[in-house]
This record gives C-alpha cells, structure tokens and sequence, in this order.
C-alpha cells in the first residue's frame, strides 16, 4: 500500500479502506514511524476474529523491551481477519509496515470516524513534531 | 583471541582472576551422589508411608534439584556475590532508592535468638518484648510522619500505598459517597497508579509544570466530587519540595478528597517537617530507604502506613495497643479493611528501622536529612556545571540531571553515561524515570557518603563527557559481563535451566 | 552520628560550593508555615553498646524457639536452616545491592534469580516461575487477580475453608474493591467437600484456590478440584508446603495452572511473621500475566551467556495502571536462601526431611491421642499438622500452662473457626525429637483443669 494514501490516526494506526458492493472493509496497521519509535519489538497481544469494536477502542498491543503501545481502531467494525503470522515475524512491522505488516481487517459498521483522521501530509506534521 | 596485550589490562586482570567453573547455573555443577546435608535418623518408631500417606497423593520420586556438596554451594553463591555492586563495596546513588549504609549493628541485633526466632502465632504473654518494640514504633512513626494511626502491616512501598488506597475505598464506601477516582502526578512512581487499580479505582494524570511542580491549573480543571484520593510525592521525584503543597491539599479537603505521601522520599525531611503537618491524610514509609534496611538485592522491603485519627479505624488488623505495662495485639476492630498479608509484617525490617531510629534519636535523625540534602546540592553544584539540570540549582535529597543535550549533540545516551559509570567503579544513577524528563539521570548520593566520593563522582562524569561516543556506546568495558541482549531475552524468553549447555564451557 | 562521614570543615567547605551560608539554607522551598519548630518528641540518641543492652532487654521477654519447644505452624515453621543459608546471605554484596536494574554489575543477583526460579520449576513442576512475592498470602491473592485476568472472569472466586484463613481474609480484603464474590466451600472434615465444590463452581467462576496439605494438615483431593475446576473453564491455583514436595505429588502434577506457597520453611527464620517469601508459578500460556520480577536468560556483547531483568512490560514501572501488579520487589535475600537451601538439600535431603515430618508428626499425632481428654478432630491423614479436640474444651488455659512450661504446643482454632472452639493445630517439623513430642504428650495429658485450680 501506498503510505501517502491511506489515512492516519494520531495514536499511528494507518487504514485503508476499500468498498466492494457497498459493504466496506477497513486494514489496519501501524506506520512507519511508529515502529521506529517503539524500537526493536519484541512482542504483539492480538484479538480474535468475531470481536466487534467502536472506534478508539483498544483492540491490541505491541511491546518492545521497555514500552508499551496500546493499538486503536481507526473505525467501528467487526474483526473479519487478524494477521496471526506477525507475533512470530515482528520484523515484518519494520520490514513492511504497510502490507505484509497489516493487522486486523475490519467489516466497517460506521464510518463516521473516518472524518477525524488525518491525511498523510498532515500526519507527517504530527510526526515532525513529536520527534 | 582474547590477549590484545602483554601487560594486562584492567579488564583482562579480571578474567586472570576469575575462571567460570563456580560461576556455572548450579545445575551444571549437579552430579548424582554428591549431598550437601544429612539429616537425622528418624528417632520415632517408623511406619510404613502408605500407611500414612494415600498413594495417590505420592510422587513417585523427589523433585529433580541439583546434587551438590556444601563446599560447592559456598564457593558458587561466594564467586556470584562477587559479580554484584552494593551499598558495602561501592557508591550507589540510585535516584529515588535511598541506598544508604545499611548498619551492621541492625543485623547482628535483628538477629538476636529471642526477636528472630518467634512464632507469629505465640500467645501474647510469651513475646512482650517484641509487641513493645512494635508498640514503640508504631508510636515513632506517628511521632516522625505527624499522622497518628499507624498499622506496620503493608510489606513494601507498593503494598502500603494499596492498603491506604484500601482505607480510603473503606472510609468513601462508609460515609456513601461514590469517589472513583485518584490523581497521581506524571512524575509519580508507576505504582502510584498500578495501586490505585488495584484498589479499585480509575487513575487520573495531573501534569508537572515547566518547573517541576504539580500543574495547579489542571489540578483544578481534573478536581471534582468523583476524586477520592490524590497521591503526592513530596518531595517529588525530581528531588524539589513542592511549595504549593498546602494550596493543594486545601482544594482536594475542600471538594472532600483525601491526600495521600508517597514516602519514598522521606529521607530529605525528617524533622524538619511532616507529612501530616502539610496536608497529607495518609501515607507510607519505606523503612528499608529512609530507615536503613538493607536492599537484600530487590527485597524485602515493608511500608508502614500513618494515617489521620479518622482514617484509623480502616487500617488492618491487628494492631498493637497497651496499657502501659502489658502489651497486646488488637483484632477486633469492627471497620477495619481486614488483613492485607499474612502474620504481623515485615517485622525483621521493621526491627532495623527501630534501631535505626533509636540509634539517632530526634537530633541525629534530622542531622540525616541535614546531610543528605547537604551532599545532593555539593553534588548538584558539580554535575551542573556538567550536564544540565532542568530543575534548578538547588534540591533536596536528589537531582536529577539530563543528557538529552548530548544525545542531540553526539548521539550519546543517559544509558551510556550510566554504563559507563560502572567502569569506573561507581553504581549508575537511576536513568528514565521519571518520565517527565528525557534521557534523565536520577542522582541521590545519601548522607552516608563523604566529598571525596562525590567529588570523584563528579571527576568521573566529567571525564566521561569527554569520551568519545563510539566508546561510550559500548560500554561497560571491563565488567564481568557487557551490555546484555534484552531484545532476544524478551522475544523468546528463556526463564530456567533448559538443560546443560555448552556456552560457558568454552570458557574454562 | 556514626554513619555521616562531613565534619564541620567538610560542610563549610560544601556549603561555599553550593554558594549558600548555612545548610538551613537548603531547606527555604520548604514553606516556614509547614515547618517543625521542634524536635521531634523521640526517645534520645542510643549508641551501640546502649542499643545491644535495650534489644536484649526486650528479647529476654520472649519465649522462642531457642528457649522454649515450638509445635507451632499454620504458615510459618520452625525448620532447620543449614549455617550455609546465613553465611551466604550475609554477604554485603547480596544483602546491600538492590534489584539488578544495572545487569552489568549485577549478573550475581539475576543469575541467583534465575537459579530460584528453575529450582522453583523443578519443585512445582510448573513451567515458569517469578522471582518471589511478598509472602504465601500475598502470592494468593495475586494468582486470584492474575486468574481473573487470565480467564477474563470477575463474578466469582471459589476457596475452600480449609486454605490457610488469613490467605481467605487477604483475598477478602483485596477483592472488597473489586465486585467479584468470593465463595467459601465448606471443609467441615477437614478437606474440601467436593460435592459442595463442584455445586458452586459455574461459568462465573475465574479460579479455585485450595491448600494442599490443607491448614489443618490434611491432603486435599487435587486432582478432582483440578477435574471440577477446569470441567467450567476456571483455573486451579494450588498453595503447596515445599517441604512436602520431597513427598506428594507436585501441583504440576496435580492439574495445577497456578502453583503459590509461603517458602518461609525454605531456609528462612519466622522472625516474628515476616520478611517470608512469596512463592509463585505457572503455566507457560500465562507467562505474561504473571505478576513480580522475573530473571531471563540471554547473551551479552561478546556472546556469553548472562542474566537479564525480562517481560518488564507487564510491570507497573512500564504499564503504570495497566500493570498485571502494582509489585516493585521482590524478595531477593529469600528467594536466595531458599536457592542455597534447596541446593543444600538436594532431592534426598528434601525427601528425608519430609519424612522426618510426616513421621514425627504421625507419631505425635498418636501419642497424643492416646488420653482420653483429646481426639482427632479430622480422620484424615496428614504431613505435619494435626488438628486436636479437647473434650474438655480448654484450649485457651491448657496452651497457656504448657507455655508457662516452656512448650508452644499449637495454635487454637476459635479465632478462625468458630465451630473448632475446642480444637488446636499442633505442628510437627524434622527439628522435634521424639523426646520433645514425649515431653509435649506428657504436658499436654497432665494439663489441669482450669476448673480444678480455680475452684
């Protein structure tokens, strides 16, 4: 995927949303510069398919040695499909963020949420600032 | 190949001194038929076990422990003592812990035959002696925190800030008022919230303010009839005292919370003024900082709570009472949150702080605090001139310094500084806590300390900032072990003996 | 003061450094309105000497298990501890060191560490182990809230009678917070009743806490708890005596996924209830849900195998009010002792010492009940506690007498069970020789009716 296409919560989740037949599905990971900042990652805590979530609800988490990184939904939804094989592989998030490195796909209940996201440029601000 | 030189250097002088044979995980050293006890023939007529004891609840063999002789267990646990710095062998200024000399007298005496080898559960007429020591403390602790209901049950810092969280849930449930939740500051110990959990409440942050203090603007903004309890560290982990301490506790008395002290830093103002002379309605000590328990390589610990004469009735059971002559162990105290651990407490703790206590009586113990804060500003005002110290030039028992300049500048990290600090004989300072300050160093040398250590403390910071960074990055150089592999221990965590191996064989 | 190295000059000296002209100075961000304006009301200074006298003052006032017989258990025992376990734990360089947050200079503690918690492993037989607790109570009640946690279950907690009352009276206390039930499962024979357990067990349940031996000493039928339990999805934590390990069953064995203890008796004095040692392992599934420090295996920077601090993200120092525990320590100088005590022992040592026990114990068991006056009060068998019925019901003056004599013969069980008002927990460990059981039978047969000397 395309990082300067895809929308950003400020808590750095990335999602993308594609619309088959008029029901939405949203892929959800976390950017670049996100797993830059965790540094070297050591362990994910992953939900299971089924689970519904509103969005800003907490769904995962990501570990490295001496931090914490609660994960966020960027959008209501039902969880449809969870990248199971990443626990095993965290390079994967570093090494390819925004494909391989997915995590959940979501069936999108509302997606009201969507509006409050930022865009690319605007995220790269956020993170200009941050760091 | 390790010999880069001829001469030896202070790094391989060590290995020259040092093989791994005692050092190997015991059960390498196991071999089948070597004993390190024997014990007694049984002098009872033996029965059959199976009469007494149902097969099904045998096991068919004993555990699988090591076989290993006593000589062999003395020279292992020795040569493993060597590889640790201590309070007794090095300079320890362990922000926020309050490593201090841990006096040798305390041990002998909390070792005596009568105070160590009593049953928890001995009628109260066979142990006066220590229900008065207990009384006394009880009494001490009042006397030194200003807060007249003392219970020496809680086992540590963290256990007592959840049993006086405890007290408080108690004391709201009672009056019917529905308080859910407790502000800690962002500069607290992580166990200030992680408490608060566990007691059943939310935790709410209140930001610090550029200088260190309590935000009083988002104190008030954060304010409301939901807060039970605000927990203050005073002084904070940044080593000030917060002026504003009595404006605070006025707001939160004021909207009917209460205020609780973290104690941990109670080694800077003893006598000189107490907790519940500004405003705090509960609080902890933590004997084993303040009043000189030793550190035991991570525990034990105790944390006596001090609690307003309200709040007393909350605290756990027993308690010790007397009547002047007769000493006696209270149980029946109908509001009491119950029994947060098993037996009285962590009374081989608490006997040292009573030691400690007596050993100084009321001058000698604010002469502690004199010198603690004396030695943290004569520190201060070398390191300053160093690194900078975001805080200001003056503190109480600590400061905390910050390399986020240098980091910027060459890359070179608090870690680094602290790492590096081992080469040179001293134990590092605390680095990243608090969490308000970036690549911090928490620095508390205690009063137990003379110039000439800070002053080579100093030097040796010095000297490091001078270093170049590739050194630094690399560092420790000459200790038993370098920089260990956190990422791999935590990927795939290995967390017993998984069999013997060869790693340290080739070092033989 | 004797610990403060800065004379007069040195503090001048310092003082004209820092820039300021008194060390009274250094306190103005103190608000004079908060200040002490006298010394505080203390009893005055004791030197060394003064001090010696005073604490063998007050410990003359104490009977002992050095001057007196002690029967007495219930948590805390008066097992033999090798002269090893204190000439090693009073190295200053393991006493006087704090948690190895510093593993460079601390590869003694955190390989001591990790040597407890394989030995822990090899004595539960559970997969992973912490690198201790507070205490055995404390350790309970931590595995309730990490079962809970675990099994995402908050209705209900179920425990048995006969698991130790204080560890009930902690849990108690520590769930008065939290909306979850705690149920107590009649023991009225002196062991779990199962039928009763198995009725109350439901989906609400997280966990089931038993004592194996039991408070009263008597072995609990694991496996079926073990069957029950998991039969609802609720976990098993079971709270074992180590020294009955060189004997019964693990609880590794037995179905447990939570294995706790007080491992006071490993190499610890009783002190008076405390400093003890919080025993605490389970399952691997549950690894990050386990609560307190925990040493790992790694390598450092020039490959060689060392110790490290590890998982500290599900601590409060990390996770701050998401942490799995608000715990900062653990018991380093226990955890320790209990290493070079089990390492002392061995697997034979540990196995003799349990059978001098259960040995010792039984025949206490029988003597005693060879008067009339007292009977068991639990037909059940037992490792080394009993719990013994005076007809007479005189508990209270009859352990008073035997104390005044120099025997603590047992622990009565009003406070607790108000239904065993008559009865007393009496403790035998592998120190108790059979003329000190003679001596405690004798006591206890000729002990005189209150009513007598007071008619």
């Amino acid at each position: 995927m395309n990082p300067e296409e895809l929308l950003y919560c400020e808590t750095h989740e990335w999602v993308s949303i594609t619309d088959e037949g008029g029901s939405k599905t949203a892929t959800v990971g976390i950017s670049k510069f996100a797993v830059e900042q965790l540094t070297d990652l050591v362990f994910m805590e992953l939900p299971e398919p089924g689970a519904e979530v509103a969005a800003g609800d907490e769904f995962g988490e990501v570990e490295s040695v001496k931090a914490v990184s609660s994960l966020y939904a960027p959008v209501a939804g039902k969880i449809l499909e969870v990248n199971h094989d990443l626990p095993n592989n965290l390079e994967t998030l570093s090494e390819d963020p925004y494909d391989k490195g997915w995590i959940i796909r979501l069936a999108v209940s509302d997606d009201s949420a969507l509006s409050t996201l930022l865009d690319y440029q605007a995220y790269q601000k956020q993170c200009a600032a941050e760091e | 190949m390790r010999w880069q030189t001829a001469l030896p250097t202070r790094n391989n002088l060590r290995q020259s001194m040092r093989n791994r044979l005692a050092t190997q995980p015991l059960f390498d050293l196991s071999k089948p038929g070597r004993r390190g006890t024997r014990l007694p023939k049984c002098d009872v007529p033996v029965q059959d076990l199976e009469q007494l004891l149902p097969a099904w609840a045998q096991a068919t063999e004993p555990p699988g422990l090591p076989e290993v002789t006593e000589p062999e267990v003395v020279r292992h646990f020795t040569n493993l003592s060597t590889l640790n710095m201590s309070v007794d062998t090095h300079f320890y200024p362990l922000g926020s812990c309050t490593m201090k000399y841990n006096p040798k007298r305390n041990e002998r005496l909390a070792g005596t035959p009568g105070i160590v080898n009593l049953h928890p559960y001995q009628p109260e007429d066979t142990i006066q002696g220590m229900l008065q020591l207990l009384y006394e403390l009880q009494e001490m602790l009042a006397e030194i925190s200003g807060l007249p209901a003392v219970s020496l049950q809680p086992a540590a810092g963290a256990h007592g800030e959840l049993t006086a969280l405890m007290v408080a849930g108690a004391h709201f449930r009672e009056s019917g008022e529905l308080r859910t939740k407790v502000l800690t500051p962002d500069s607290s110990h992580g166990t200030n919230p992680a408490s608060a959990r566990m007691a059943g409440f939310e935790s709410v942050m209140i930001k610090s303010s550029e200088s260190g203090f309590v935000d009083m603007d988002d104190l008030r903004s954060k304010l409301d009839e939901q807060v039970a309890v605000f927990m203050i560290t005073n002084p904070n982990t940044l080593g000030i005292f917060d002026h504003q301490v009595s404006e605070i506790s006025d707001l939160v008395h004021k909207s009917g919370g209460l205020i609780y002290l973290d104690g941990a830093n109670m080694n800077a103002i003893l006598g000189v003024t107490r907790p519940g002379d500004f405003g705090a309605d509960m609080m902890h000590f933590n004997p084993h900082k303040t009043f000189s328990g030793p550190h035991g390589g991570g525990g034990p610990g105790a944390g006596p709570i001090c609690v307003n004469e309200a709040l007393g009735a909350y605290l756990p059971v027993p308690v010790v009472a007397s009547d002047g002559e007769h000493y006696r162990l209270v149980y029946d105290r109908p509001r009491s949150i119950g029994q947060v651990r098993s037996f009285f407490g962590n009374v081989g703790v608490l006997v040292r702080a009573y030691c400690y206590i007596l050993s100084h009586g009321p001058d000698g113990l604010r002469r502690v605090s004199e010198n603690a804060v004396l030695n943290a500003n004569y520190l201060l005002s070398r390191v300053r001139h160093i690194l900078p110290v975001p805080h200001g030039s003056r503190c109480m028992h600590e400061f905390v310094a910050t390399a986020s300049d240098l980091k910027k500048k060459s890359g070179v990290t608090a870690m680094d500084l602290g790492k590096r600090l081992l080469d040179y004989g001293f134990h590092a300072p605390t680095v990243y806590f608090p969490l308000t300050v970036p690549e911090c160093l928490m620095i508390e040398p205690t009063e137990t300390e003379s110039k000439e250590t800070l002053d080579a403390f100093a030097e040796a910071l010095f000297r490091i900032t001078e270093e170049p960074a590739e050194l630094l990055h690399e560092t420790p150089h000459s200790t038993y072990t370098s920089r260990p592999d956190e990422v791999t221990a935590a990927r795939k965590p290995q967390l017993k003996w998984s069999g013997p191996s060869g790693t340290d064989k080739k070092d033989h | 003061m004797p610990y403060i190295y800065n004379t007069p000059q040195d503090q001048q000296d310092m003082l004209e450094a820092i820039g300021v002209s008194s060390i009274e100075d250094l306190f103005d961000q103190i608000p004079p309105e908060v200040r002490l304006e006298r010394p505080l009301d203390l009893a005055p200074a004791h030197c060394e000497m003064e001090l010696s006298q005073h604490l063998s003052n007050l410990a003359s006032q104490n009977l002992h298990a050095a001057n007196s017989v002690c029967f007495l258990g219930g948590g805390s025992y008066d097992h033999f501890v090798p002269a090893v376990v204190d000439a090693i734990a009073s190295r200053g360089e393991f006493y006087t060191s704090y948690t190895p947050y510093q593993p460079e200079v601390s590869q003694g503690n955190l390989q001591v560490m990790f040597e407890y918690q394989t030995l822990i492993c090899q004595l539960t037989g559970m997969d992973v182990s912490n690198a201790s607790l507070y205490d055995g109570g404390n350790a309970a009640a931590e595995a309730v809230l990490m079962a809970m946690s675990a099994t995402k279950r908050n209705g209900k907690v179920v425990v048995p009678a006969s698991v130790h009352p204080e560890y009930r009276q902690i849990l108690e206390t520590y769930l008065a917070s939290l909306d979850t039930e705690l149920v107590t499962v009649p023991a009225d024979d002196g062991a779990t009743a199962l039928a009763a357990l198995e009725a109350t067990v439901d989906e609400d349940t997280a966990c089931v806490l038993v004592q194996h031996p039991n408070f009263f000493g008597s072995v609990e039928q694991t496996e079926d708890i073990a069957h029950i339990a998991h039969q609802k999805g609720a976990l098993l934590i079971v709270a074992f005596d180590p020294i009955s390990m060189g004997l019964l069953k693990r609880p590794g064995d037995c179905g447990a996924d939570i294995a706790v203890a007080e491992g006071q008796s490993l190499g610890t004095p009783m002190q008076y209830g405390g400093p003890y040692l919080g025993i605490m392992a389970c399952r691997e599934k549950f690894v990050r849900r386990l609560p307190g420090r925990i040493g790992g295996e790694t390598v450092d920077r020039r490959g060689r195998r060392c110790w490290v601090l590890t998982l500290q993200t599900r601590e409060q120092h990390i996770r701050r009010e998401k942490a799995t525990s608000n715990i900062c320590t653990n018991q380093g100088l226990f955890a320790l002792r209990a290493a070079i005590y089990l390492a002392t022992l061995g697997p034979h040592g540990l196995r003799e010492t349990a059978e001098l026990c259960v040995q010792k114990a039984n025949y206490a068991r029988q003597q005693i009940m060879r008067t009339d006056r007292f009977s068991d009060a639990f037909n059940l068998p037992t490792f080394k506690e009993f719990v013994v019925r005076d007809q007479n019901n005189q508990v209270a003056s009859m352990l008073q007498d035997a104390a005044n004599q120099g025997i603590l013969a047992g622990i009565p069980l009003q406070r607790w069970y108000p239904d065993l008002s008559d009865c007393f927990l009496v403790t035998v460990t592998e120190q108790r020789t059979k003329q000190q059981i003679d001596a405690l039978a004798n006591c206890l047969a000729n002990a005189q009716q209150p009513t007598a000397i007071h008619a």
